[in-house]
Formats: structure tokens, C-alpha cells, sequence
């Protein structure tokens, strides 16, 4: 079972991990959960997966899962920088996808649970 | 199609007046004259441009009237309604570089006319302008004055008609910061080969993006007896005396101040303030301890946790200033730092 | 390992009641490469259609471009362990329809993205606007999941494209190249005084629509691990990436991988090209690190003296770029990094998501942001449908006199990541 939590705003992770799973759901942006993966590094926690997975670039899917260690204590200083790295890459892309379709929408979830679904593979060997 | 309406900007001495003697030479406009490195561009503008008229400004008169004299020579420019600004190529003279970017960038941001100079890639001016004005790279000496021209003049023709710029690599302007697509003749995989091979013979090779710039320094070890050392105050967040005595710049320093505290306990409203125009003063100027702690330090000398504070700190304003500015600063003072036998400095920013 | 690569040059491509390959002219059976696509009971339907250079042809979204070739002498067949048995290739000799690919297009997502141009502005930007192309759309049935409908687009695209190799088996060449490289011992006795030199080829391997298969294998799950560089010749590497369209690796792409041939170039003159490492890009950050270490100790191990790293695809892989690159060179190992930029619509921002001091040496593909106006086109092949939802794309993309405005994203190749291309940026 994962040792770590994992931070995400796509509702489709909730439904498929189900309801025991270490998940924390937040209802925001994708840059918005960037930035409580960024609160998390900076009370001790540590990434196990990349904040910027996937080539659907910020902006162009609203969807972002981040897998992180429950460790508290001294801040990890390459956690901190990739998240500082991710965050300000959101800034380099056009915000468009609160003009998808729905289908769309359903898309981008399963992207964005497919990516995570490799990463959890890795994090459960 | 009319020919576009250049003017141009040179120091005295390629307005042959004179060198250092003269170089508190005032400001002139001279209206319908070609001087000196004008002719070489008039020749390279062919029937497309021509320099309607010519400023010539002494360079120590410049830098020392900063204000006085770029409000002058905007007027000037402004009444030859020019579609475009040169100046220089200044080449690896300093105060010429930095009045050459200072007068193409207010030309440019005050008055709306597509501006260009050019300089030698270390000449202080083209750290300080090259992300506000097209600086062509030149070489270090007038000697590459053909060279100089060659780029300058069709740099300034693509500006004057609005048409859009290139790469630097294309157009031989110092890189600004903007990356701008262009196709190589050569492709990607090729030009790796070729960059691998130089790399391996230790020859010299051309990143095509290089890295942002790291400036890391290796802390230095402990100080083993704090009880004993003599600690400074250094700061980026512009504190000085009030009324600010040496005039540091609120952006884009271009000096620091030394200042003595020997007896200060306390800095107060009425005594400091900040310079820095990068954030809101309002609570350094209320209380400058905020940004320079000499109250807290002062408490630990009588404490005896530190052994003393240094009757002298420095000052600059971090704001916008050039990191090859920051660098000049820091090695003249940390020499004089050393010299006063300071243990260690509490360097301070905003 | 010695190949003998043998190019045939297609001239024409024609639909015919006959497949042939006659006098550089290839005739398409529409009929029978409709009956090899539907194989697969999930494909519904197929329609073909030739795109040619020069025309007023628009061909959007792309999946895959694939090269047809087929083995002639040598062990395995193209594409091992997809559509051939998995036997080892790149020896004995291979013949190559060149200047044709086959184009795979259709919607799987609705933001896929992939233009190819044939002509207009857009067409300098794609290296498929200079091939022949057979493109092929294919309709899934009705209800197929996303990872279904992709895995049958991709191994329709093989399968159509080695039954049109077959078709040159017994062409002669117009050109004959011949690649070869040594063993370990054998090298370092023939070429004592020249480099070491060898090509580190990052996979993108982050999951649905972001995979490469080595063999058939999915590149997440593979360690880092080293290639006949001819390997890939014979298709040993596909793709199953079909998201970033500017900066992935097309399977033509792997099959005419241009570092191999750069490399191969300079073989036995100015270096010793000792091999291919392949690397992957997972998400998970032990993966990462992992993978990493391995690249830098094979270098270390196999005595190179310098190394290309090539990339694919943007964010997450700078991350790998970055740590390849500092510990093959902390190795004593030099590298040159290929890479595109982010660096923003006004070319401002900071063009990677990761950086260190360590990689001096870098050759870029570009800035993928830039802005480009696609004018319209008398003929879409594919949809436009999802045009407005491609990466690179906004609301405003589609215009009312049926221009495109898009970043260069959203073209197929254009800042190509092992260096496909002349687009490079300062």
C-alpha cells in the first residue's frame, strides 16, 4: 500500500482508488494545487512524482494528481525546486481549458489518471 | 517611398571635439550635420535613411547631469521627429556605452521612436541595457567600426520600418532575453555532432541556450567565537541617512554608500530612510531597523553575544540593479571590510 | 552489426485495383489495406486519402507517420515483437520506401493535436510536408475506450505501413547506404585514437498517449539498456505518443532517428560511434533516478568519452534531460543536450522546467510557443472539429476566413527534440 498521499483536484482518481485510499481531494486549479503541493514540501513533505507528468501543459487540462510523502521536518530542497519550477511554468501557457466540451473534460481526467495510475505501479513495487 | 528620418547620438570624441579634457562637452544638436561614424552609416543606409541630425554630448557631462541632460537631448530628438534613434557604437568606452543605452532607452520608452545602439559585450552599459534596447555586439576597439556598422545599419532600417527582428544570432544584437525561432542551415542532430566534437577537442563551442545563471557561493565556515567578532551590516534594501546624501539611485544603482553608525543605537524616522523604489517604504522609512537591524546588533554587543558592531555599513539599492554592478560594489567594499578587520557581515535585502 | 539500408524513392503514389511498386510509382489496393485495418473487429471503418507536397492540404489530428519497410536479408522482421517475431534486428539489408509515409489521424482525445500542412507557411514547419503521404483515418466502434481505440490506431499504422514495404522486397534500390558499427574490443583496436562516442535516446514513457515501445515492450517498465544503433532502423522503437505533437518522436521519426544518422556520419573519421543508449522519461521520481544513474553508469562502463542526449516532450522529461546530462558528465563523460523551449507566447519566460550548470552545451529546437497564422486550406483530411482544443490552440485559433492561429505546438515535427529539424531559436 502507498506510504504518501496523493494531492488532486481530478474526481476520477477518488472513484477509482475509492474512499480508503491516502487521497486528498481538492476542489481548485491546477495551479492552485500546485501551489498546497508547495505548503506540503514546505512542512517536510517530500515529491514521489513530477508536478509537471504529462505533455498536456498546464492550462490546457484543469486535472493535476501529485503524489507526496507524509514526512515532516526539514524542507527538501529538490522537492522545492521542481514545484517552484512547475509553478511558474503555469504562467508560460494560455488558460483554455474552462472552454472545453465535457467530453473533453472526461478526457483530461482520464489522462490525468493514467499518468498516475503508472506512477502508483512504480510507487507499489 | 521617403527616406527614413535617422538621428544620431556620439560623444565628443567621435565628434572629434576633443577626449577626457572635453568630455564635460554640454549637449548639442546639430541640425542636418553627418559627424564622424555618421558617414559610415549614411553609406550603409544607401537610399533608404539618412541621419537628419546629430547630438553630440560629452560623456562626463552626461553622466554627471544624468537628468538634466536626457531631458535635453529628448527635446532635441523629439523636434527631428526621427523614425528611428542610433547611438553610438560605443564599443568598450564606459560612460559612453552607459550614456548610449540610457539616451536609446528613454528615446524608445518616452518618446515611442524605435531606438538601437552598440557596444562591446562587457562594456558596463550592455548589462544595464540590453533587455530595454537592440545593443549590436561590436568588437572591444573603434578599430571594428566597419563591423559595427554593417550590423547597426540594417538593424536600424528593420526598426525604422517596423519590420519584425530576428534572432540575435541573425541580426547580431547581444542577447536580450527574448528567444526568438529562426532556421539554421544546418539541422539539430548535425549541429549536436559538430558541438559534441568541439567539446571533446576542448575547443571553444557556442551553447545555442544557455543555462540561467546560478550565481552560487559555498558559505564560508562558522565563525567559532561570535563573543568575540566584529560583525558588519551590508544591505541591498536601500537604507541611508535621511535626505539621502550620496543619491543612490531608487533603481538601477549605479554606486553605494558608506555610512557611519559609531554611536547610532537606534534608527529612527528622522534619522534614516530607504532609497529603494522596488517595494513599499512606507514601514522602512517608519523604522530602517526593520531592514538594517543596528538595534537588535546593538542589543547583542551590550549582551555580549557579538563582540562588536562595525562602526561602518554599506548600502545600495537592489532594485533592477545589474548583478556585474552588484559584484564591482561588493569587491571594493569587502576589500575595505577585510582591511577594517570585520569577522563576518550580516548581509541584508528587502 | 552491419545493415544494408536500400532506399527506393516513390515518386507517385496512386490508388489502383493493383498493389505494386513500379518505377518509383507506388499503387495503393485501398480494398486489401482496408482488410488488413479491420482485422481488428474494434475498428469500425477506414478511409484512405493521398496527400501530396505543394497541395492546398490540411491534415489534422496526426497520430503517427510511419516510413514502410521490410526486412530482405537478415534475421527479424520490422517492427519485432509489434508485428514481427521478436528476434534481434538491425543486421543483413532492409528496404526502405523513401520519401512516403504513412499518416495515421483521427480523434482518440478530444485535445489531440498534430497538424501537417502540405503547403502555405505551416509547411516549412513540418518535415511531413516534404513526404508523399498515405493517410489513413480510422472510426472506432462505438463505445471504445480511449487505450483501445489508440493501441488498435497504432498497430493498424504498422500493418498497413510493413504491407506496403512488402511491396518493395524485391524493388532494386536507387541508393544503397551501409551502417556499421564494432563490438566493445573490436572498436577500441580499429579506432585507438578517436572518441567514444555514444547517442542517449530519452523515450517519453509517461503513460496513456505518452508511451514508446522498445520490442514491444512498454519503455516505462524497461531499465535503461543499450542498442545496435541500426536497431532502430528496423523499427525496434515505436510510437505511442500522440500528445505534444511539436516535440514527439513519430515512429518515422525512430526508424530515420537523425542523431544515429549524424553519427554514423562522422563514424570512423572524427569519432567512434560505440552505441545507442535508450532511456525513459516515467513520472515517478525513483523511476527517474534509477534510470538516470543507469544511463551515467553504462557510460561510465563502456569507456565513452562523450555522449547526445536527446529528448521528448516538455516538462516532466527536463527533469530527466537535467539529471542525465549533470551525472553523465559528473562520469568525466561530455554531452551535448537536445532540447525545444517554453519560453512563452513573447518568448519571455524560462524555455525549460528544469536547469543546471552542467549542460553548456545544448542545441535547441525552438521556441513551441511562438504564434503561427495557418491559412486555410482547400482540403482537410481528418476534422477540424477538435481544432479549437488542440495544445497550442484557443478560442480564437479558428478564424472566421478559416485561418488557424496557433502556437507552434501544434505542428506535427516542428521543434522536434532529436534534432529533425532546422528550427533552433536565441
Amino acid at each position: 500500500m502507498l506510504r504518501g498521499t496523493i494531492l488532486t483536484n481530478n474526481p476520477l482518481v477518488v472513484e477509482k482508488l475509492g474512499p480508503d485510499a491516502p487521497v486528498v481531494y481538492l476542489q481548485c486549479s491546477y495551479q492552485a494545487l500546485l501551489e498546497a503541493a508547495r505548503d506540503r514540501i514546505h512542512q517536510g513533505a517530500r515529491l514521489l512524482t513530477h508536478p509537471l507528468s504529462g505533455s498536456v501543459k498546464p492550462g490546457e487540462t484543469p486535472y493535476k494528481s501529485i503524489i507526496l510523502t507524509n514526512g515532516k521536518g526539514d524542507v527538501d530542497r529538490q522537492s522545492l525546486q521542481l514545484i517552484e519550477n512547475a509553478i511558474q511554468a503555469c504562467a508560460k501557457f494560455q488558460q483554455r481549458c474552462d472552454r472545453y466540451r465535457p467530453a473533453v473534460d472526461l478526457d483530461c481526467r482520464l489522462i490525468d489518471w493514467t499518468l498516475l495510475e503508472g506512477a502508483l505501479a512504480s510507487a507499489n513495487q | 517611398m521617403a527616406k527614413l528620418r535617422v538621428v544620431h547620438y556620439i560623444n565628443q570624441f567621435f565628434a572629434q571635439i576633443g577626449g577626457e579634457e572635453k568630455a564635460d562637452y554640454p549637449a548639442e544638436l546639430r541640425v542636418g550635420e553627418v559627424v564622424g561614424p555618421g558617414m559610415a552609416l549614411m553609406q550603409k543606409f544607401g537610399d533608404e535613411a539618412e541621419i537628419v541630425a546629430t547630438v553630440v554630448c560629452g560623456d562626463s557631462y552626461f553622466n554627471e547631469n544624468l537628468d538634466k541632460a536626457t531631458a535635453d537631448i529628448l527635446e532635441m530628438v523629439k523636434s527631428q521627429k526621427p523614425d528611428v534613434f542610433v547611438a553610438g557604437p560605443a564599443f568598450n568606452a564606459g560612460r559612453y556605452g552607459v550614456a548610449c543605452g540610457t539616451i536609446a532607452a528613454a528615446v524608445q520608452e518616452q518618446l515611442g521612436i524605435p531606438s538601437v545602439t552598440g557596444m562591446y559585450v562587457e562594456n558596463p552599459g550592455a548589462d544595464m541595457f540590453k533587455t530595454k534596447v537592440y545593443i549590436v555586439s561590436t568588437r572591444n576597439s573603434a578599430a571594428g567600426m566597419r563591423d559595427a556598422v554593417a550590423k547597426l545599419a540594417p538593424l536600424a532600417l528593420k526598426l525604422g520600418k517596423g519590420e519584425p527582428i530576428g534572432a540575435s544570432v541573425e541580426e547580431g544584437y547581444i542577447p536580450n532575453g527574448v528567444r526568438v525561432n529562426f532556421f539554421e542551415k544546418e539541422r539539430g542532430s548535425a549541429r549536436a555532432v559538430k558541438m559534441l566534437i568541439k567539446k571533446l577537442a576542448g575547443k571553444p563551442f557556442e551553447t545555442e541556450f544557455p543555462m540561467p545563471v546560478f550565481d552560487r557561493v559555498a558559505p564560508n565556515p562558522a565563525v567559532k567565537d561570535m563573543a568575540h567578532a566584529k560583525i558588519a551590516l551590508v544591505t541591498s534594501g536601500g537604507i541611508v541617512p535621511k535626505g539621502n546624501p550620496d543619491h543612490i539611485e531608487s533603481s538601477s544603482a549605479s554606486h553605494y554608500g558608506e555610512y557611519d553608525i559609531a554611536g547610532v543605537m537606534d534608527l529612527t524616522a528622522e534619522t534614516y530612510e530607504t532609497a529603494h523604489g522596488g517595494y513599499d517604504p512606507v514601514y522602512a522609512n517608519a523604522d530602517a531597523d526593520r531592514v538594517l537591524p543596528v538595534d537588535v546588533l546593538r542589543d547583542m554587543e551590550k549582551e555580549g553575544k557579538i563582540g562588536e558592531l562595525h562602526h561602518l555599513y554599506y548600502a545600495t539599492v537592489g532594485n533592477g540593479t545589474a548583478v556585474a554592478s552588484a559584484k564591482k560594489f561588493a569587491a571594493e567594499f569587502a576589500q575595505k571590510l577585510k582591511a577594517d578587520g570585520v569577522d563576518a557581515v550580516i548581509l541584508t535585502s528587502t | 552489426m552491419k545493415l544494408e539500408i536500400g532506399n527506393i524513392f516513390i515518386k507517385d503514389i496512386q490508388f489502383a485495383a493493383e498493389a505494386k511498386l513500379a518505377d518509383g510509382v507506388l499503387y495503393v489496393d485501398k480494398a486489401a489495406l482496408e482488410k488488413i485495418v479491420l482485422e481488428d473487429e474494434t475498428i469500425k471503418s477506414v478511409t484512405f486519402d493521398i496527400a501530396k507536397p505543394g497541395e492546398s492540404v490540411r491534415i489534422t489530428p496526426v497520430k503517427d507517420v510511419i516510413e514502410p519497410r521490410v526486412k530482405v536479408e537478415g534475421p527479424g522482421g520490422i517492427f519485432p515483437g509489434i508485428i514481427a517475431k521478436v528476434d534481434t534486428v538491425g543486421s543483413g539489408k532492409t528496404h526502405v520506401l523513401k520519401g512516403m509515409a504513412v499518416v495515421t489521424a483521427g480523434k482518440i482525445v478530444g485535445f489531440q493535436e498534430g497538424v501537417i500542412d502540405m503547403s502555405g507557411p505551416g509547411a516549412k514547419y513540418t518535415p511531413f510536408s516534404e513526404t508523399l503521404n498515405l493517410v489513413m483515418v480510422c472510426e472506432p466502434v462505438e463505445g471504445l475506450k480511449q487505450h483501445d481505440y489508440e493501441k488498435a490506431v497504432r498497430l493498424a499504422g504498422f500493418r498497413v505501413a510493413v504491407a506496403l514495404g512488402e511491396l518493395g522486397r524485391n524493388v532494386a534500390p536507387d541508393e544503397t547506404k551501409v551502417y556499421e558499427t564494432c563490438g566493445i574490443k573490436e572498436g577500441i583496436e580499429k579506432y585507438p585514437d578517436l572518441p567514444r562516442v555514444a547517442y542517449v535516446q530519452m523515450l517519453q514513457s509517461q503513460g496513456l498517449l505518452h508511451d514508446t515501445y522498445v520490442y514491444g515492450v512498454d519503455a516505462k517498465k524497461t531499465l535503461s539498456t543499450i542498442l545496435w544503433p541500426t536497431e532502430t532502423m528496423d523499427g525496434a522503437i515505436v510510437s505511442g505518443n500522440c500528445v505534444s505533437a511539436c516535440d514527439k518522436n513519430p515512429t518515422y521519426v525512430h526508424e530515420n532517428n537523425p542523431v544515429v544518422e549524424d553519427l554514423f556520419a562522422q563514424h570512423g573519421k572524427t569519432l567512434n560511434f560505440v552505441c545507442q543508449i535508450i532511456t525513459n522519461e516515467n513520472v515517478y521520481l525513483a523511476d527517474k533516478q534509477r534510470s538516470s544513474d543507469w544511463t551515467a553508469k553504462m557510460c561510465r562502463l563502456l569507456d565513452l568519452d562523450g555522449v547526445i542526449v536527446s529528448q521528448e516532450g516538455f516538462g516532466n522529461p527536463d527533469t530527466d534531460l537535467i539529471m542525465n546530462c549533470k551525472k553523465i558528465e559528473a562520469q568525466g563523460v561530455k554531452t551535448v543536450i537536445i532540447t525545444d523551449e517554453y519560453a512563452g507566447r513573447d518568448g519571455k519566460s524560462q524555455s525549460l522546467a528544469d536547469a543546471d550548470a552542467a549542460a553548456d552545451a545544448v542545441v535547441t529546437g525552438g521556441n513551441a510557443n511562438e504564434v503561427i497564422v495557418l491559412p486555410k486550406m482547400d482540403k482537410v483530411i481528418g476534422t477540424l472539429d477538435y481544432v479549437n482544443k488542440i495544445a497550442g490552440a484557443s478560442e480564437e485559433t479558428l478564424q472566421p476566413d478559416g485561418s488557424l492561429v496557433v502556437e507552434l505546438q501544434v505542428i506535427t515535427g516542428a521543434t522536434n527534440e532529436t534534432g529533425f529539424i532546422k528550427l533552433s531559436a536565441r
